[in-house]
């Protein structure tokens, strides 16, 4: 292919569109432009119920912990549920704030990412839920004191509690690797990419491969 | 009789806008047409297309920031609304009432009889942009348009360097990719 053979082939066409490329403004005339309504919105409400959810549970939960201070587990297992809880209001609160940032007439890498974090949205709530797992006997504890008004902590055999406490101790650093691995940045191992899918499904899948492509194409 | 006039002033600017926003499409529709060729296979979805591009240019028609060329400013809402949909995010899509199935854009010869004209080449091109993927696609296509590095750089949000560097090696795929296809023609 010489130098000049694209850009002769491309005037050509350019040339060729010149010539036959009409606009049917009448079609245009037809769209009802001023009644568009963005689907967006609707991703923005559903995000905002979140964050309005996540603040109530929140408050919820600070007065929880205010009114069992003295009782250590209950104030400990309020105050576990209190931070995952203010993970999950944050990840809410950063969506909200990608959705109203979303300009298309902003640079095609810079919309582009933030179009993808907010469809890999579900990923952060599966990482929280496997974070929770070695402290599940928080919500046990304090779901049971909450609905049923009983302290199960106290019908516990110590010994069990020990075992418990020191297995899921070292659970944690494991979890906390393993959990870092879960990004589009390793999507290149194959067990990251199957655990994703199969944790997230394909839609979030998607998204993190694309976030993986720009980071690619801005590199 | 104030609201009557009140009102009849609104609809005359909404009008006005609307004639000066066809006209403003009128003169960059080659751009809309190229973006929606390369990212649409399926001429039903280039309509759907056609549709959502024009609908994301309109809501963004009143805060148009005169810093940046009307051209630069069409090619990132058009080739962000081109990527969306090509993703198949449906949630961003924006919903009209209805809308008929003529579609926006209107070759002038038949569709077929343009196909039998177009060079070769031209196809060899076409069929080489659509491959790739959707922000090389993007590149590509501005490339093509005989865009600068710095208003690709602008219009994509990468760096000059960067656009430089990509270009190089696209035009490389390129080059081989028609000489691959030249050869097998030749056999």
């Amino acid at each position: 292919m010489k130098p000049n053979e694209l850009n002769e082939i491309l005037s050509a066409y350019d040339a060729k569109l010149d010539r036959i490329l009409s606009l049917n403004s009448a079609s245009i005339q037809k769209i009802n432009l001023q009644k568009t309504k963005k689907k967006t919105q609707t991703v923005l409400i559903f995000r905002s119920i979140e964050v309005v959810t996540f603040s109530a549970l929140l408050l919820f939960l600070g007065s929880y912990i205010a009114n069992h201070w003295f009782s250590t587990h209950l104030a400990v297992s309020g105050g576990i549920l209190f931070v995952f809880t203010l993970i999950a209001l944050i990840g809410s609160i950063g969506q909200v704030t990608l959705l109203n940032q979303i300009d298309y007439s902003k640079p095609v890498v810079e919309i582009r990412k933030k179009i993808e974090r907010v469809n890999a949205h579900v990923l952060l709530f599966v990482k929280l839920l496997f974070l929770s797992g070695p402290v599940w006997w928080a919500y046990s504890l304090v779901a049971i004191d909450v609905f049923l008004d009983t302290d199960l902590y106290v019908h516990l055999d110590p010994d069990f509690v020990q075992r418990y406490l020191i297995i899921n101790g070292v659970l944690i650093f494991p979890l906390l690797w393993f959990l870092n691995k879960l990004s589009f940045k390793n999507l290149h191992l194959k067990w990251v990419r199957t655990i994703i899918s199969w944790v997230t499904g394909t839609k979030t899948q998607q998204a993190l491969t694309s976030l993986k492509q720009i980071e690619e194409f801005e590199n | 009789m104030w609201k009557a006039q009140d009102n009849h002033l609104r609809t005359k600017m909404q009008t006005t806008k609307k004639e000066r926003f066809i006209g403003l499409i009128d003169e960059h529709k080659k751009i809309i047409y190229k973006i929606v060729n390369s990212y649409c296979a399926n001429p039903a979805d280039r309509k759907d297309l056609e549709q959502e591009i024009i609908i994301q240019l309109w809501d963004a028609f009143d805060k148009y920031n005169p810093e940046f060329k009307y051209s630069t400013w069409m090619y990132r809402i058009a080739l962000n609304t081109a990527i969306s949909y090509y993703r198949k995010e449906k949630k961003w899509h924006t919903k009209t009432d209805s809308f008929d199935n003529a579609t926006i854009f209107h070759l002038r010869t038949e569709e077929t009889e343009h196909r039998e004209q177009m060079n070769k080449k031209v196809e060899m091109l076409q069929h080489f942009i659509q491959s790739l993927n959707e922000l090389n696609k993007a590149l590509m296509l501005l490339y093509l348009e005989e865009k600068s590095h710095s208003e690709i750089a602008e219009i994509l949000g990468i760096s000059k360097t960067n656009v430089a560097t990509k270009i190089g090696r696209i035009k490389l795929k390129l080059k081989n990719e028609f000489l691959k296809n030249l050869n097998y023609e030749t056999e």
